[in-house]
């Protein structure tokens, strides 16, 4: 198999680099806080300026581009129609203080998606505020320390899983709890782990099924029994929530809260890190708590409820990533009932499919079947005294994207690899036989990798150590 | 034989179900939603809902608060449109996305230019969080007390935030009196400050639209009491106003929605993030950095991760992950486009027809404006006669929204009835003569 994928190379310096030192004039600002040496900005004909971003956006891969078998991220196509209808100007043009009576559209689409999230989450609520997942767990636990609060009950520990996402763990020291990490077993929670570890100082437990392996925790019932039993909450993290679609819920398993990636499970954009949107879904019972405002309906009218009995208060600004909000309600929209579990169906088994056919180039921990991703590990490539980081790199070389590495971190040398529902299966075929390809070559053309992209290695141990982080910061050589 | 069939064969299945054998059947559900429709019919559906609103080109207004509409070139949407951009993922692999990479490093060298600190971030959700983060990193850096100090006068949105981001955390929130001009009274700061204060929060313009002028009290202040100054400000006014570590800001936080990112009911937007150099290890959130390729080629990538929840974990300085990239990726597009001068000017205009238009309603029998007697920027406030909720839903019929009315929102102890009254370039001189008129009619 050939490596023919070439990246576009350009040598462009930055445009702030271009700008020279000049002095602010006819400054209308009281002289004790005028500026007086104006930004290193340039003033370039526009056509400059879009000739660079261009040229930059040719040295980007995204979906678009190509395969990307992120694993977590649910990186699937994302649709044109659902950008088309975010760019309108009765959806962007809109302030967020204006009367609701001028924005009757909006918040009747916002007071859909809530209804349209609790019926795919199992939940009675949702807020649509928090602005990204980690956003949604730390509002959840928000919530959950209020609850507790409110019931004169202080208590101190959240229970995770080693497969945790790392925003889990980083959301739980946020809000100032004790972690408390219990080991898998095969994969899956340890239930005796748990049982030991729950008790009166278990605030809630934070798990994602199918968890971050892939594999779906069968044991759901019988984890949500014993945090229950213990007087905590379950919090269902949604970002592997594509798999289930239609086949459960974590209302059937008996969650409390959890939250939903829009920008995972309802496939808009991830714009180069964001912004994506993580609404939170409660049952009943904590339904009161959520952060306001949420959207409510009042006969044929829609309005911001700013008063509920319980409420957190706020985690953001205003109401939400309102033009995200309006891209999943649109791609739900047109799915519906039988698109979405058809999207599940489909992204379990192009895993499985790709699955099966790298099996025989990498290890495969745990057992077989998946849901809609799964962890190889690579280390076989330290046979060739190479590492993970090299097959990935490699990767690239072929116009692949390369999939999460080194997480979790129970697998040694992980890989993990979600292909999702929108690819062809001569797109998995593809893969796998690039990574076949690149187990047969040269030790020394896979830890030089990459060779097509628009630059070599990157030294990310130099920028740790120079630590440019502006051009303000670069030092003259 | 179909693609799917190859594949299930592959796995010795029958049927796609038994892909989902692993979940018990006392768990199962089935999805009560509507079924799909065509492309056509949800854009025709969506479009439908979206033409019950009145966007802001069918209306008159003068709203901001945070929020603000500007002039957006028409290539900030062209660029930011490019799917290599907005379909990817964060750039965990360098070599590939150095599109990307170099675009934020832009960004991030656009705010270090405007905000003098040369270490930012690529992005927090929104200013609030913005200000929660750095209200966290603050007491990082500063081991001493537990007290953070906050204008009483500050946003009725960051306040909540504030004190959310801060529960389970043993941090105290004092509140420091506005004085009659609506500046931070800077006698009730020093009577605040102390051993116990690890840190201090100014905001110029702050909620009032008012600018701190005799800022180097703030940098006295802080060295005095050896603690973190965190600035709040705009970036576009920066453009003209005296650099934050020129008076001693460690950290200062904004919103970059007024950079190219349409008002969008809100959402999203972008945080700003800067901080000083000596403090990076102690940052929140993503950080772009130059290096070098293996061919000795200037390259970019994300760095400084180890402070990042995805290496450590629960030891993390925040458990921030997607952010507001392709936010701060039109930031920059706008700031380039407009260019430094442009971006002077903008400033400048917006400015003056602020003043322009003080100075108009002030001359209306029994409005006052602005209320508060001090410098201010593209916002002010407006004392009116009336109730100004009443006053803004009178206007409000008739398709004019002259400002948000602080009585809605929050009080500050007890202020008279205001409006929160914003220009900018997009109010032609025919707005503001009809906002007068109409403002004139509503209590005449």
């Amino acid at each position: 198999m050939n490596s023919d994928y070439r990246q576009a190379r350009y040598e462009e310096d930055l445009l702030v680099e271009r700008a020279d030192s000049r002095k602010v004039e006819d400054n209308p600002l009281p002289s004790s806080i005028a500026r007086e040496e104006a930004p290193k900005i340039p003033d370039l004909p526009k056509h400059e300026v879009v000739r660079y971003f261009n040229r930059l956006s040719q040295m980007n891969y995204g979906i678009d581009t190509g395969f990307y078998p992120l694993g977590s991220c649910t990186m699937k196509y994302n649709p044109k129609f659902t950008e088309k209808i975010a760019s309108h100007s009765k959806a962007t043009d809109l302030h967020p203080y204006q009367p609701e009576d001028m924005a009757q559209g909006t918040l009747e689409i916002m007071y859909e998606l809530q209804e349209l999230l609790a019926e795919l989450g199992g939940m009675n609520a949702v807020s649509l505020q928090p602005a990204a997942g980690a956003h949604g767990e730390i509002t959840g636990l928000m919530i959950a320390h209020q609850y507790h609060k409110d019931n004169d009950d202080e208590r101190k520990e959240v229970i995770l899983p080693d497969t945790a996402h790392g925003t889990n763990p980083a959301s739980v020291s946020m809000l100032g709890y004790d972690l408390v990490e219990i080991p898998s077993e095969d994969g899956c929670v340890d239930i005796e782990a748990l049982e030991e570890a729950a008790g009166d100082d278990t605030a809630a437990f934070m798990i994602t099924n199918p968890n971050t392996l892939g594999l779906f925790e069968k044991d759901a019932c019988q984890i949500a029994e014993i945090i229950h039993e213990a007087g905590g909450l379950l919090y269902y993290d949604g970002a592997n929530l594509n798999a289930i679609m239609g086949k459960t819920d974590p209302g059937a398993m008996n969650f409390d809260i959890m939250h939903f990636n829009l920008h995972k499970t309802f496939s808009t954009p991830h714009g180069g890190g964001g912004p994506g949107s993580g609404p939170v879904g409660v049952t009943k019972e904590f339904a009161s708590y959520l952060p306001v405002p949420i959207v409510e309906k009042d006969g044929g009218r829609y309005h911001l409820n700013y008063d509920l009995e319980n409420s957190i208060g706020r985690v953001k600004g205003i109401y939400g990533n309102w033009l995200v909000l309006l891209k999943a309600y649109t791609y739900i929209k047109e799915k519906g009932k039988d698109g979405l579990e058809e999207a599940a169906e489909r992204a379990v088994l192009n895993s499985n499919y790709l699955r099966k056919k790298l099996e025989p180039h990498l290890d495969l921990p745990y057992r077989e079947l998946r849901k809609h991703e799964f962890v190889l590990s690579g280390k076989k490539m330290k046979d060739k005294g190479l590492k993970t980081t090299d097959l990935a790199k490699r990767l690239l070389d072929y116009g692949f994207h390369a999939p999460t590495i080194y997480f979790p971190q129970l697998v040694d040398e992980a890989l993990m690899i979600e292909p999702t529902e929108t690819e062809t299966k001569e797109t998995l075929d593809g893969f796998a036989e690039a990574v076949a390809s690149i187990m047969e070559e040269d030790e020394e053309v896979i830890g030089e990798a990459p060779h097509n992209t628009a630059v070599g290695r990157v030294d990310e141990t130099k920028a740790i150590r120079d630590s440019v982080l502006s051009y303000k910061m670069r030092k003259e050589e | 034989m179909s693609a799917e069939k190859e594949m299930l064969d592959l796995l010795e299945y029958e049927d796609k179900e038994e892909l989902f054998q692993d979940i018990p059947e006392l768990i199962r559900t089935d999805l009560d939603i509507p079924e799909g429709l065509s492309e056509r019919e949800v854009m025709v559906e969506v479009k439908n809902k979206l033409e019950k609103n009145k966007d802001l080109n069918e209306l008159t207004s003068f709203l901001g608060g945070g929020i603000y509409n500007h002039y957006i070139p028409a290539a900030v949407g062209e660029i930011i449109g490019k799917s290599e951009f907005y379909t990817s993922y964060t750039p965990y692999q360098a070599e590939i996305s150095q599109g990307l990479l170099q675009s934020l490093f832009e960004y991030q060298s656009l705010i270090a230019e405007l905000t003098g600190l040369g270490a930012v971030n690529t992005s927090m959700y929104d200013y609030p969080t913005a200000l929660a983060e750095a209200v966290l990193m603050s007491a990082r850096i500063s081991r001493k007390g537990r007290k953070f100090l906050i204008p009483e006068n500050i946003h009725w949105e960051k306040d909540p935030v504030l004190k959310n981001y801060l529960r389970g955390k043993d941090i105290d929130i004092e509140k420091v009196k506005f004085d009659e001009v609506g500046r931070i009274d800077k006698e009730d700061l020093k009577s605040k400050l102390g051993e116990e204060v690890f840190g201090f929060y100014v905001e110029t313009p702050n909620v009032f639209g008012v600018i701190e002028e005799d800022v180097d009290t703030f940098k006295d202040l802080k060295e005095d009491n050896d603690c973190v100054l965190v600035a709040g400000t705009d970036p576009v006014l920066l453009s003209l106003m005296t650099l934050p570590s020129n008076w001693g800001a460690d950290i200062v936080v904004g919103e970059s929605q007024p950079l190219g990112i349409p008002p969008s009911y809100g959402g999203p937007t972008v945080g700003i993030f800067a901080s000083d150099e000596k403090y990076i290890r102690k940052m929140p959130g993503r950080i772009i950095g130059e290096t070098e390729d293996s061919n000795g080629k200037r390259a970019y990538c994300m760095t400084l991760q180890t402070r990042e929840q995805h290496i450590r974990r629960e030891r993390a300085t925040s458990n921030i992950c997607t952010n507001q990239s392709l936010m701060a990726l039109a930031s920059a597009v706008y700031t380039h486009i407009k260019g430094g001068l442009g971006l002077e000017d903008l400033a400048r205009k917006n400015y003056k027809k602020a003043h322009n238009l003080a100075e108009r309603i002030d001359q209306i029998e029994g409005f006052e404006a602005p209320y508060f007697d001090s410098e201010f920027y593209k916002e002010f406030t407006v004392k009116t006669p009336e109730g100004s909720k009443e006053i803004f839903e009178r206007c409000a019929e008739k398709d004019v929204l002259p400002g948000i009315p602080l009585d809605e929102k929050e009080k500050f102890n007890s202020l008279p009835d205001i409006l929160l009254t914003a220009v900018t370039e997009m109010n032609t001189d025919e707005d503001i003569d009809l906002l007068l008129e109409t403002l004139e009619e509503v209590v005449g």
